[in-house]
C-alpha cells in the first residue's frame, strides 16, 4: 500500500499529550540496540523457544521473582523484551547468570512463557564471550572427562564401602565424546576464560 | 405455531427481552433463581455508560439515551398480563417435546404470599433474629424475614428459613395473612414454544487464585464487594471503610486478576475496564486515591468518557499486571512491575481491589450443558431450533451491548413463531 | 515376603559421593517397604540442570538423552533420589516425547554410540516411589516409633516439582506429598509462607552473597512459623541450607540454627533406624541434631 495515498490527516491529534516521561526506556531504542536478528531466530528455534512470542510484556515475572525482589537490576520481562527486540546484548549480560531457574515466573506467567528456558538459551549464546562461571565451566570439564561432576576420591569410595553401598563403577566417559563429538564442546571449554575469575568448584 | 416462551434469567438482558416479546403479544415465563429480578446489575449500584442507579433498574430502550430511566417497580414488569414472573426458581429440565418444549420448574418458598402482601414491613421490624447481611458482605445485620434489595421486585420480602425460629412474631403482626410459615416447594411444567437463556454471569471468586491474598486479608475485594460498599443504601451510605472500619484513604486495583491468564480464565471479561474505572472515579470523589494496575485498558467507545475523567481526577495508572499481594502489618501490599518506569512497586494500601473475570451462571447447572459451547456460555449459533440466549448468558459484555442483543433475539423469537413466514 | 520390586536406581553423583548417608538411609527405609534399587554402571552424570543446561544445553540433552537410553534398556521404571538428576532425566524425557525433531536430532547423535531414546520410559522421584506407588498405608503399618510432638516443615525444592507437566507432581504452587509422609511418621506438618521459594543454591556460582540472602530468608520464615526441623529431598538444597546454614544465616543478622533431615534419615527414625541417623549425625550434619534427636527421644 502506497502510504502517500492515504489521508492521513485523521490521524492527527494536535491535543495529545504523553501522560509519562519516556526517557527510562533508552535501554531498548534501536540506536542502542545490537540488533541481531540470527540470535532471535535462533532461540526461537530451540526447544520451547518459540513460547518467546507469547510474551505480552505484562510484567507479572518481574513481580513474582525472587531475584527481582532483591536485585532491581534484574528484570526477567526486560530479558524477554530485549530478545524480541533480537538485542543480543542479553548473552553478554552477567544479570542472567542470576537466574535460579526456580520457575515462579513461568508457573505465574498468564501466557506460559517458557522464560528460565530463554535465559539459558541466552546464556548458551553468552559462552563464546566468556559470561560463564568458573564454577560452570569447571562442572562442564568434569562431565567430559569423568563423567561426573565432581572429582570421585578413595576416601568417598571407602566411605561407601564401609556403609555397605554397592559400586557404581565408572561412567563411559569414551562412548559420552563420541556422542558429543559434532557439538564441539570439549575444544570450546579448552579455550574459553570465564569473566567471573573465581576458584572452580565449591 | 404457538405463542409461549419461556425465558431463564432476570437480568436486564431477560427483562428486556420478555418485555419485548410481550409487547409483541407473546405469553413470557420469566423464571428467576433469586427472590428479586436485576441480576448482576442490582449489585452494581450505579451502572455506565449513564450512571444510573442500578439497584432496580428496569431494562427499556431509553436507558441508554442519558434522559430517561425505568424503575422496575414502576414498570410492568409486575403486573404485565402476558409476563409471568416467577421468582425463586429454577429450571428442572428442558424436553423437546415434537416441535415445542417441556420446562420442568420447581419453585421453593417465599413464605410471603406475593398476592395479598401489601409490602407494609411490619414483619420486618417485629423479626428479632439477626444476621449477616450477604448483600452488604456481611458488614450489617438483616433480619430473617428480608428484603436484600430495598426497591427490588417483588417488593414483599422473604424467609430465609435457615435462621428463622418459627417464632410467629410476623406471621401475627401481618394484618393480611401474607405470611405462611409451612409454605412447600412446588413444580409445574410449561409447554413453550421457545426458550431464552438469559442466565448471566457472576463473578468468579478469586480465593482459587494463588498470590493476590484474597480470602487471607479482608480487605482484598472484588469489584463487585467494592461496588457493594459504594452503594449509598449500603451499610456505609456509601462511604468506604476497611474491614476493620477505618477510612479508607488509598486503593490499589488490579485489573484482568483471574482474566486472560492460561493459568485461570484466558478470556477477556470486557466490562471490568469500565467498572473498574466507575469506581475510580466514585472513589476519587470522596478523595480516596486510587491506583489502577491493568496490562492494557479495554474501554469500548460508548464508555470512553470514563477513561477520560479517571485521567482528570488523578487516579495513578501502572502498567504491569501484580504477581502477587502480600499483607503487612494487616494491610495489603500489591507487588507490580511499573513496566513503563522499568521499576518494581511495592504499593501499600487500604483496600485492594481485583477485577475479577466473568463467569457464566449456566455452566453450574446440568440442565443447561447441552445448550453451552465454550467456557460454559450459550451458543449463539448451532442452538438447537427453539433454544436462544442473549445478555451474558453468549458471553461477557456491558449492559448496552446486553440490552441490544435482548431486542434482537426478542425479534428473531417472534420471527420464528408469528413470523408467518 | 514376596520378591522386592525393583527400580533402576539413577544416582548421580552428589548424593553417592558427597553425601551417601541419603543413599543409606533411603535404602535401608525402601527395603523395610520390600524395594530395592538397581543401578547400572551405564549412566553417568545427569547432567545437572543448574549449570551445564547453559553452557551447552544440546550437549545437556544429549547426555540426559543418552541415560534414558540407558534407563530403557533396563526394562525398569527409573528413580533419581536427587531432584536435580531428577529434574534433567524428567525434562529430557518429556522434551524426547513432546518434541519428535529434537527426538530425532538427538537420536541420529546416540545412534553413533549404538543407542536410542524414545523418552516412553517412567522417570520417578523419591516422593512418587513412597507416595504413590508404596501409599501412605503400607508406610504407616512399618511406624514403630512415632515423631510425636515435632514439627516439621517441608521444603521440596524447585526442581523437583518444576515444571509440573514433565515431574508429574501434585501441584506447583502447593504440593502436598511431603507433608502427607511427615503426617504417617506421627509428626507434625508445618506450614509457612512461600513454602516454595528456592533455597538460593543455583547462583551460588555467579552471586553466592544474594544466594545466601534468600537461604537466609527461607529459614528464617521457617524459624517463625515454629518448626523443630526442616525436611527436604534434594542434595544441592541439602548443601545449601544445611552446611552452610550458619554462613547463610550470618547474612540476616540475629543468629539461629535449624536441624535439617533428609527424607530418608526422618522415615528411618521413624522405622526404629535411628542408628542410621545417629551414627552419620556427626559427619553429614553442621547443625547439631542432638537436641531434635532427644525431643524425639532417640539416642543419648
Amino acid at each position: 500500500m502506497n502510504i502517500d495515498s492515504l489521508n492521513t490527516s485523521r490521524f492527527l491529534r494536535n491535543d495529545f499529550k504523553p501522560r509519562l516521561a519516556r526517557c527510562e526506556l533508552i535501554a531498548v531504542t534501536p540506536t542502542s540496540i545490537s540488533s541481531d536478528l540470527e540470535f532471535r531466530n535462533w532461540i526461537l528455534k530451540q526447544p520451547e523457544g518459540e513460547t518467546l512470542l507469547r510474551c505480552y510484556q505484562c510484567g507479572r515475572c518481574t513481580s513474582a521473582c525472587p531475584i527481582a525482589e532483591i536485585d532491581h537490576s534484574f528484570n526477567p520481562r526486560l530479558f524477554l523484551e530485549k530478545v524480541i527486540l533480537a538485542d543480543e546484548s542479553l548473552a553478554e549480560n552477567q544479570l542472567i547468570w542470576t537466574c535460579l531457574t526456580c520457575e515462579q515466573c513461568e508457573v505465574r506467567c498468564p501466557e506460559h512463557v517458557k522464560i528460565p528456558q530463554i535465559l539459558i538459551l541466552a546464556k548458551v549464546r553468552g559462552l563464546v564471550s566468556g559470561n560463564t562461571p568458573e564454577t560452570a565451566l569447571d562442572r562442564a570439564r568434569s562431565i567430559l572427562s569423568q563423567g561426573r561432576t565432581i572429582q570421585v576420591s578413595e576416601p568417598m569410595l571407602k566411605t561407601r564401602d564401609k556403609m555397605g553401598l554397592p559400586s557404581l563403577g565408572n561412567p563411559p566417559v569414551k562412548q559420552l565424546a563420541k556422542a558429543l563429538k559434532e557439538l564441539g564442546l570439549a575444544e570450546k571449554l579448552e579455550n574459553i576464560k570465564s569473566i567471573y575469575g573465581g576458584d572452580g568448584d565449591e | 405455531m404457538g405463542d409461549t416462551v419461556v425465558v431463564v434469567g432476570a437480568g436486564l438482558a431477560g427483562i428486556q427481552v420478555s418485555h419485548q416479546l410481550a409487547d409483541l403479544g407473546l405469553k413470557v415465563h420469566l423464571v428467576e433463581k433469586e427472590a428479586t429480578v436485576g441480576g448482576l446489575s442490582a449489585h452494581l449500584g450505579k451502572v455506565f455508560p449513564t450512571d444510573d442507579c442500578a439497584l432496580c433498574l428496569d431494562a427499556c430502550e431509553e436507558l441508554f439515551s442519558g434522559h430517561h430511566r425505568r424503575c422496575q417497580y414502576r414498570s410492568l414488569l409486575g403486573n404485565q398480563k402476558k409476563l409471568n414472573l416467577h421468582t425463586l426458581t429454577e429450571i428442572k429440565s428442558i424436553k423437546q417435546d415434537g416441535g415445542r418444549f417441556s420446562v420442568s420448574l420447581k419453585t421453593t418458598p417465599r413464605y410471603v404470599m406475593l398476592d395479598r402482601c401489601v409490602v407494609c414491613l411490619e414483619c420486618i421490624n417485629v423479626c428479632d433474629v439477626e444476621v449477616p447481611d450477604e448483600m452488604n458482605l456481611g458488614r450489617v445485620m438483616r433480619k430473617a424475614i428480608y428484603r436484600s434489595i430495598p426497591q427490588g421486585v417483588p417488593l414483599a420480602p422473604v424467609i430465609d428459613m435457615n435462621s428463622c425460629t418459627k417464632c410467629t412474631k410476623c406471621v401475627d403482626v401481618c394484618k393480611v395473612g401474607a405470611i405462611d410459615l409451612e409454605q412447600r416447594s412446588k413444580t409445574r411444567t410449561i409447554k413453550a414454544d421457545a426458550v431464552v437463556l438469559a442466565t448471566g454471569v457472576e463473578e468468579r471468586s478469586p480465593s482459587i487464585l494463588p498470590g493476590y491474598a484474597y480470602g487471607l486479608c479482608k480487605d482484598v475485594l472484588t469489584q463487585r464487594e467494592l461496588a457493594r460498599l459504594l452503594d449509598s443504601t449500603g451499610a456505609t451510605n456509601g462511604k468506604v471503610l476497611t474491614a476493620s472500619g477505618k477510612q479508607v484513604e488509598s486503593v490499589t486495583m488490579i485489573l484482568c486478576a483471574g482474566s486472560r491468564d492460561l493459568n485461570a480464565i484466558d478470556y477477556c471479561s470486557q466490562a471490568c475496564c469500565t467498572y473498574s474505572l466507575k469506581h475510580a472515579i466514585m472513589l476519587r470523589e470522596q478523595g480516596v486515591g486510587v491506583t489502577i494496575c491493568y496490562m492494557d485498558l479495554r474501554v469500548p467507545l460508548h464508555s470512553h468518557s470514563f477513561l477520560e475523567r479517571a485521567r482528570e481526577s488523578d487516579v495513578t495508572f501502572v502498567r504491569g499486571k501484580p504477581d502477587h499481594v502480600i499483607v503487612h502489618e494487616g494491610s495489603p501490599v500489591t507487588i507490580v512491575e511499573d513496566t513503563e518506569a522499568l521499576k518494581r512497586l511495592e504499593i501499600e494500601s487500604d483496600l485492594v481491589v481485583l477485577a475479577s473475570p466473568l463467569v457464566p451462571h449456566a455452566a453450574e447447572k446440568e440442565v443447561f450443558n447441552s445448550f453451552l459451547g465454550d467456557y460454559g456460555f450459550a451458543a449463539r449459533h448451532d442452538a438447537p431450533k427453539g433454544i436462544y440466549a442473549c445478555g451474558t448468558a453468549t458471553g461477557p459484555t456491558d449492559i448496552p451491548a446486553s440490552v441490544a442483543e435482548a431486542n434482537a433475539v426478542a425479534l428473531e423469537v417472534y420471527m420464528a413463531l408469528k413470523g408467518g413466514a | 515376603m514376596s520378591k522386592a520390586i525393583e527400580y533402576t536406581y539413577f544416582p548421580g553423583c552428589m548424593i553417592p559421593f558427597r553425601l551417601p548417608h541419603f543413599e543409606l538411609t533411603m535404602r535401608e527405609v525402601l527395603s523395610r517397604l520390600n524395594i530395592e534399587l538397581v543401578a547400572d554402571e551405564g549412566h553417568s552424570c545427569c547432567p545437572e540442570p543448574t549449570t551445564f543446561t547453559g553452557v551447552d544445553f544440546e550437549a545437556w540433552l544429549t547426555v540426559g538423552a543418552r541415560n534414558i537410553a540407558v534407563s530403557e534398556s533396563t526394562g525398569r521404571d527409573t528413580m533419581a533420589l536427587c531432584s536435580g538428576c531428577f529434574h534433567t532425566l524428567a525434562m529430557v524425557g518429556h522434551t524426547l516425547q513432546s518434541d519428535s525433531k529434537t527426538r530425532e536430532r538427538i537420536n541420529k547423535r546416540l545412534k553413533r554410540i549404538g543407542m536410542e531414546a524414545t523418552g516412553e520410559v517412567t522417570v520417578k522421584n523419591i516422593l512418587h516411589v513412597l507416595h504413590e506407588d508404596v501409599g501412605l498405608d503400607k508406610i504407616r503399618k512399618s511406624i514403630v516409633q512415632p515423631l510425636k510432638d515435632i514439627s516439621i516443615a517441608a521444603h521440596y525444592g524447585c526442581h523437583l516439582v518444576r515444571p509440573i507437566e514433565a515431574t508429574h507432581m501434585d501441584d506447583a504452587e502447593d504440593p502436598m506429598w511431603m507433608e502427607d509422609l511427615i503426617e504417617v511418621t506421627g509428626a507434625k506438618p508445618v506450614d509457612y509462607p512461600d513454602k516454595m521459594a528456592c533455597c538460593g543454591a543455583p547462583i551460588s556460582p555467579s552471586d553466592e552473597p544474594k544466594s545466601f540472602v534468600l537461604a537466609a530468608d527461607k529459614l528464617r520464615k521457617i524459624r517463625d512459623a515454629g518448626a523443630d526441623a526442616i525436611v527436604l529431598v534434594c542434595p544441592t538444597c541439602y548443601t545449601q541450607m544445611e552446611m552452610q546454614q550458619k554462613k547463610a544465616i550470618e547474612h540476616l543478622g540475629p543468629e539461629f540454627s535449624l536441624p535439617v533431615l533428609y527424607l530418608g534419615e526422618m522415615m528411618a527414625l521413624a522405622m526404629g533406624m535411628s542408628d542410621l541417623v545417629v551414627n552419620n549425625a556427626r559427619r553429614y550434619h553442621r547443625v547439631k541434631l542432638q537436641p531434635l534427636l532427644e525431643k524425639m527421644g532417640v539416642g543419648k
